[in-house]
């Protein structure tokens, strides 16, 4: 077995390990911490696959910014976790056989038979100084220079639903002013008083 | 490709769309609650302002922008045309709501022309990846206007289970739109229908491909049996809300379908129409008898759309340009009987009463004989009795399908239809015959009452004169 | 070498999974966002394994966008989220009975 065929396996598994335990755990943010290890995995795979840059982001951008989002959201929600695993076991059967009968199928449609390497033969790897991010760059923006513009479009709208459905203004919340903080001057907050020395009785 | 105004033509529509949005929501920010009539005229401006440009760009030839993804073609013309007309009529109606709610934000706006922009987008995709993206723009703008009334546990409820059933959705149509990449190595949608014709991809992949699109489409239009959140949302969104949410997106749907199915996949419709034929009988059995036992109005025309969605289902069984006319045709027509329907509820909705029961349309007549004669044509469509367009609509369907030989299938449409219009009947029945339950005269701004009687007359002229409507839709597809 | 199937079997898992996760966690919202989150890894995995194969670089620029979509939607997920926690003090689907399901 090559080095490359190892890593691909030592992958896969901790990959779909990861994924078991995202949906088996009792506390949510164990969940989220396993997603994120089954990112990282996700990440090493398309590292094999000689996707760098979107490899990288992934950890980046999804891992450090999307995930921690969610741990931020689990944390902040004071969620009843016993609650929440009622009827767990009673749909365990019903998923695990939906699961494995889903998997088998799918495997025998994209199984060997139809992709292995005699039908798709493994293309040669980029040399050295082939540059994933360049080429990534080069079509992103000039095919795909639309495409692009809409995504910005769905970030805006991202920003715009988040805020408008969170943000609260309380009248009962006290707010500090940076500004009026700043400008204050010691003649403000400090009184010097000339008093006169008392004697000692 | 040369980026200057001539060659920029074609997509002036969506790049002022997108301008004016962006304005509206800076604009928005200046206001006061009492200057915020602004946000609400800027807003039916610019969806006017779309609907020229719109028509200024179209004609009859299919012009390609950004390396393939963007399609300018008679069917995006008529598609975009219809479905910005119908959110004018939308956010019309929504204003009375929305200010009687206390929810009049600028958000309302600004969220409404976003989403409307990836209805635009989808209507003129070329590739997956403007598909996909088009869906999304509009798919989050709808779940933040479905948990738009914060305080209402009722929409936060309905929004979650949208946006987790439409996630689910997007991930299935995703995996399927990657099979067909896999299997054609184009995400082209002309190239892909090239690449099937030549017989140069493997068939079983593709139609394994296929079924998580046609999944995913029919989880985006509430085809059953991937129906379950229609009812739930309609329900839970505020009525403004689902007013939207029941007329345009349906184009939109619509949109999806076309360009996924007959653009991308034409070559495959032997697979997909039987898949089509199991969903489209499905959802007019389902819609049209459960929506018999609903009490709520809201449900009930949930139902009811779920029956419309299997009508538009048929005209794509046919699967050439005659079904697709029609489809298009019954969806635009459906779309406009849709916004009057949810947009009388919003009429007859008064602050902290929202009309949702059946009950609250009886005596409509004596209450209101004008609203009430709309509110008629409007069933009377939904329900396919003539002269009204739905009607026609109908019939265009039925004989697409019967000029490809499925006569039983057009036989089954019709038997449902007949059990459909039983409960738009007691509808009317209730709005004629009975004695009011609420005596509060109904307030009504006067856009809103011009808005009802331009929509429900148009269902009646549409009608009477079909065939301009038919013509648009019929040589849209080269028929 | 690895082999196409190979990366395609491992996503088809990944995929299952997700859906059995969405079986098993129809009561708890935070869980069923997560699913999502892996069936779309699952998606991405797809994705790269072909343009890889095929050598067209499209493949990886689909999963560039779905990778940012995939972030606003969290977004708006979370918020609304937020928002059914603030007015039902639950995230447990079984306790949302407002609506009739």
């Amino acid at each position: 077995m090559s080095f490359e065929k190892f890593l691909f396996y030592l992958f896969a598994v901790l990959l779909l390990g990861a994924a078991v335990m995202v949906i088996t755990r009792r506390n949510p943010v164990h969940s989220v911490l396993f997603l994120v290890l089954a990112f990282f995995n996700a990440a090493g795979l398309w590292m094999l696959a000689e996707a760098e840059f979107l490899a990288i982001a992934l950890v980046l951008v999804y891992v450090g910014a999307v995930m921690v989002l969610f741990l931020f959201v689990v944390m902040m929600l004071d969620i009843n976790v016993a609650e929440l695993r009622a009827g767990f076991v009673r749909s365990a059967p019903v998923a695990l056989v939906v699961a494995v009968i889903m998997a088998a199928e799918l495997v025998v449609v994209l199984g060997p038979a139809r992709f292995g390497l005699d039908s798709y033969a493994a293309p040669d790897r980029h040399p050295a100084d082939y540059n994933n991010t360049a080429e990534l760059g080069l079509a992103l923006f000039t095919q795909h220079i639309y495409a692009f513009e809409i995504a910005a479009v769905i970030l805006l709208v991202g920003i715009v639903a988040a805020i408008s459905l969170t943000l609260r203004r309380r009248p009962e919340t006290k707010y500090l002013d940076p500004a009026s903080q700043v400008g204050v001057k010691a003649k403000d907050r400090l009184k010097i008083v000339k008093m006169d020395p008392e004697e000692n009785a | 490709m040369q980026y200057d105004l001539i060659s920029l033509q074609p997509v002036m529509p969506e790049i002022f769309m997108l301008g004016a949005a962006c304005l509206v929501l800076v604009v928005d920010l200046f206001l006061t609650q009492r200057t915020r009539m602004w946000t609400y005229g800027l807003t039916l401006a610019t969806l006017l302002g779309a609907i020229a440009l719109t028509a200024w760009a179209a004609g009859p030839e299919r012009q390609v922008l950004f390396d393939g993804s963007y399609v300018r073609d008679p069917v995006s013309d008529v598609l975009k045309i219809a479905l910005l007309t119908i959110t004018v009529f939308v956010m019309v109606y929504a204003r009375d709501y929305l200010l009687q709610r206390g929810i009049y934000r600028g958000e309302f706006y600004t969220l409404a022309l976003f989403a409307s922009l990836g209805m635009m987008i989808m209507a003129s995709a070329g590739n997956f990846l403007t598909v996909y993206l088009g869906l999304e723009l509009l798919a989050l703008s709808m779940y933040a206007l479905v948990a738009f009334d914060r305080d209402s546990v009722k929409g936060s409820e309905a929004a979650m289970k949208y946006f987790v059933l439409g996630a689910l959705a997007s991930g299935l149509l995703l995996y399927g739109m990657s099979m067909l990449y896999g299997a054609t190595g184009t995400l082209n949608l002309a190239a892909m229908s090239e690449v099937i014709a030549a017989g140069k991809a493997e068939e079983t992949v593709l139609v394994f491909g296929l079924v998580f699109v046609v999944i995913g489409i029919a989880f985006k239009f509430g085809a059953v049996p991937f129906h379950m959140w229609v009812p739930d949302v309609y329900d839970g969104a505020p009525t403004a809300v689902t007013l939207f949410l029941g007329s345009a997106p349906k184009i939109a749907a619509f949109a999806l379908a076309i360009r996924l199915l007959a653009d991308g996949a034409g070559g495959l419709s032997a697979h997909w129409s039987d898949m089509l034929i199991i969903l489209a009988v499905a959802s007019l059995a389902i819609g049209n008898i459960v929506a018999i036992a609903q009490t709520n109005v809201k449900r009930m025309l949930a139902y009811s759309t779920i029956s419309h969605v299997g009508f538009i289902f048929l005209g794509f069984v046919a699967a050439d340009g005659r079904g697709y006319g029609a489809a298009l045709f019954y969806t635009v027509v459906y779309a406009l009987t849709a916004a009057g329907g949810f947009g009388l509820l919003t009429i007859l909705s008064r602050k902290g009463v929202d009309a949702e029961t059946l009950d609250d349309l009886k005596g409509l007549n004596d209450r209101s004989p004008w609203l009430a004669g709309m509110m008629l044509l409007i069933l009377f469509s939904m329900a396919g009795v003539p002269p009204t367009v739905g009607f026609f609509a109908k019939l265009f369907v039925l004989d697409a399908v019967v000029q490809v030989d499925m006569v039983w299938l057009a036989i089954v449409a019709v038997f449902f239809s007949i059990i459909g219009a039983y409960y738009y009947l007691r509808a009317i029945k209730m709005m004629y015959f009975d004695k009011p339950i609420d005596d509060h005269p109904i307030v009504a701004s006067v856009d809103s009452r011009v808005a009802m009687s331009v929509n429900g007359l148009a269902v009646l002229l549409l009608g009477i004169f079909p065939t301009a409507l038919l013509q648009a839709c019929r040589t849209a597809f080269g028929g | 070498m690895i082999a196409l199937s190979d990366y395609l079997i491992v996503a088809a898992i990944l995929f299952s999974i997700s859906v059995a996760g969405i079986f098993l966690n129809r009561k708890n919202v935070l869980l069923l966002l997560m699913c999502v989150e892996l069936m779309l890894l699952a998606v991405n995995i797809n994705f790269i394994a072909f343009s890889h194969f095929l050598s067209d670089v499209n493949g990886q620029i689909f999963v560039f966008f779905i990778l940012t979509v995939a972030a606003a939607e969290a977004a708006i997920g979370l918020a609304i989220l937020v928002v059914l926690f603030r007015t039902r003090r639950t995230i447990n689907v079984a306790d949302l009975d407002a609506l009739k399901g």
